[in-house]
């Protein structure tokens, strides 16, 4: 057990630290965003389950030789955790401890944004007018050029007069198909556990640089599900025109992504051969698989 | 809603009603949509005599306003509330972001 326990530590600290950091600074997922943001989840996972299992297993590993037995002997008999050791009792709190604020700030963090998003569609509903060009799309009456999307059950489109002023119609239309994408493939939920654990442990590196690159890959995602639909041109042209009268304009990392994004948009990267972009989706399956496995092995 | 925004003094229900009055709706409805209203947190009321007085909490403006604090802030717990066409700002520039806004 405690060989297990030692191997699910060292698994998860790689997948923290090092594995984070490469990934986020690898140059395929801009080829397939869609594997990568699949691997980043899975990263995530792996290494939480690797991090919490291993405090479960070092505690429990008095128990019995396997988690599996160990938990069977345990529920037997819960007096059981008296034989348990200080190290590993104070492993197995840490681990639930750890678990508990997970959990916790995952609940917290969605309960805040749901609440959010409530309040801003109720205002919406009753401040922002349909746009009659575009079904299911709502104008906001102020100068300042924003566009953006309130994701959930009851979704909303939203567009700033500034937009309008600023676009032309089919400009326009590329910045709808940008929202829609992020509303269909609801890349919200992808999202939110990143943000959730990454604002609460900005100490970790790992979850700050996971927060940052899944950020940029759900905009990578829409821009290429939006320049499929529209000429890729118009999508450009309504990233630049949006781009520099925003009030983010002035920073220089904000100039520096939107440069980045127009590039691979006018200079798309070939995709992954298809047989690479099965490779990566094994990948993140077997990255799940093995702190799973090693937890159940009996 | 409307009716309130426009009105310089807090109004009673039948006050509502008869700035209506060209769409013929019920005391109970307007009294049902002014009830949902302040429960949303857009409208107050306070007691007069038998009946109720509801005023708007902020001005239509202050609404837009808060609005578009809401889609351009970047505020870290807001970044997952909604999606903008320009994408998120990494999080050693929202500060300063947030002082641009100011």
């Amino acid at each position: 057990m405690e060989l297990t326990a030692l191997g699910l530590l060292v698994l998860g600290v790689l997948l923290a630290e090092p594995v984070s950091r490469g990934l986020a600074a690898a140059r395929w997922p801009s080829r397939d965003p869609v594997g990568a943001l699949l691997v980043w989840q899975a990263v995530g996972l792996a290494g939480g389950l690797a991090l919490l299992g291993a405090g479960i297993v070092y505690g429990l590993a008095p128990l019995g030789p396997t988690l599996p037995s160990a938990v069977r002997a345990l529920l037997a008999d819960p007096f059981d955790l008296r034989l348990l050791g200080v190290t590993h009792a104070l492993a197995l709190i840490a681990a639930v401890l750890l678990a508990g604020w997970l959990v916790g700030v995952l609940a917290a963090v969605t309960f805040r944004t749901l609440r959010a998003r409530r309040r801003h569609r109720d205002l919406l509903d009753l401040l922002a007018t349909p746009w009659p060009a575009a079904p299911g799309a709502r104008v906001l009456d102020h100068p300042v050029p924003v566009a953006y999307c309130l994701p959930g059950m009851r979704s909303r489109l939203v567009l700033s007069a500034g937009v309008l002023d600023a676009l032309d119609p089919p400009a326009v239309r590329a910045v709808l198909a940008h929202e829609r994408a992020h509303l269909r493939e609801r890349h919200d939920l992808v999202v939110l556990p990143f943000v959730a654990w990454g604002t609460t442990a900005p100490f970790v590196q790992g979850m700050v640089c996971a927060q940052v690159a899944v950020a940029a890959l759900i905009e990578m995602r829409a821009d290429d599900v939006a320049a499929a639909r529209v000429a890729p041109a118009e999508l450009t042209g309504a990233l630049r025109s949006m781009g520099g009268a925003a009030p983010a304009a002035a920073l220089s990392s904000f100039t520096a992504a939107l440069d980045r994004r127009l590039h691979r948009i006018v200079e798309p990267p070939p995709p992954l051969p298809l047989g690479l972009k099965v490779l990566v989706r094994a990948a993140a399956v077997a990255l799940v698989a093995l702190p799973t496995l090693l937890l159940l092995a009996p | 809603m409307e009716t309130l925004w426009t009105a310089d003094e807090p109004l009673t229900a039948r006050d509502v009603q008869d700035a209506l009055a060209g769409r013929e709706l019920a005391t109970t409805t307007v009294l049902t949509v002014l009830g949902r209203l302040e429960r949303k947190g857009l409208v107050t009321r306070e007691r007069e005599g038998r009946a109720h007085r509801y005023r708007s909490v902020a001005s239509r403006e202050d609404h837009v306003a808060e609005l578009m604090r809401d889609a351009l802030d970047a505020a870290p717990d807001r970044g997952a509330a909604l999606a903008r066409f320009l994408g998120s700002i990494p999080p050693d520039e929202r500060d300063k972001l947030r002082d641009l806004l100011d």
